[in-house]
């Protein structure tokens, strides 16, 4: 793989604008497909989440999103590329852990590949994660995979 | 053989232990045996287990400098 998934900390409007800015270069690709996931203030009980704590086994981590990818390209023929970026550290409320980028020859193979990598993240990458209320008390959380 | 072991997210917590080295391993079973002995809270949790970065689903064979890993259930996104 040509660079690391895991970023330290939020994946922030710059890193996603370059990462934007350089789609113009894919010229065989007719449409591009984005999921940007980010931390919701989730209330649990009398208490709300303020920030999430990512912890990963980064070794494993990268070579599952190479799989992914690798299943992807293998799966949807007409997928061009397929971008992976997901935070490890400490990401607040409203800003973005996870940024997923498709791009396709055409629209429903860049949204349907899109949709999987984000099903493929939760169920396949190896990162955890803690809620850490305003209090400041903690709590780890597993995904659902409905 | 020895052996690198790993352990992630509440497991991490839960053991105070990030990383332990594990000398004269015989095989996994036994190896096995000796983390939950080392550290018996592991069995109010669940977890799965990888060696050098693949989940294993039996009992594999071990070679000197491997890496075992304890995983919680994933939580990334």
């Amino acid at each position: 793989m040509s660079y690391k998934i895991l970023v330290n900390g939020p994946i922030t409007r710059k890193i996603m604008s370059s990462i934007l800015a350089s789609l113009a270069k894919n010229t065989d690709a007719g449409g591009h497909s984005v999921f940007i996931g980010q931390v919701r203030a989730d209330i649990r009980g009398a208490k709300r989440v303020r920030a999430i704590e990512y912890s990963a086994y980064e070794k494993m981590a990268e070579t599952e999103a190479g799989k992914i990818k690798e299943s992807i390209l293998a799966e949807f023929n007409d997928v061009k590329s397929v971008e992976i970026l997901h935070s490890v550290g400490i990401v607040m409320v409203g800003e973005t852990s996870l940024f997923v980028l498709v791009s396709a020859g055409h629209r429903h193979h860049a949204i349907d590949a899109c949709s999987r990598v984000v099903e493929m993240i939760k169920a396949t990458l190896p990162v955890w994660k803690k809620e850490i209320f305003e209090d400041n008390s903690a709590m780890w959380k597993e995904n659902s995979l409905d | 053989m020895e052996i690198q072991v790993f352990f992630f997210g509440v497991l991490a917590e839960a053991t105070k232990t990030a990383f332990k080295h594990y000398r004269g391993v015989t095989s996994f079973e036994e190896l096995k045996m000796r983390i939950g002995d080392d550290f018996p809270e592991i069995s109010h949790y669940n977890y799965r287990i990888a060696v050098n970065n693949e989940l294993v689903y039996e009992d594999p064979v071990l070679k000197e400098g491997d890496e075992v890993a304890y995983m919680p259930p994933f939580a990334g996104g």
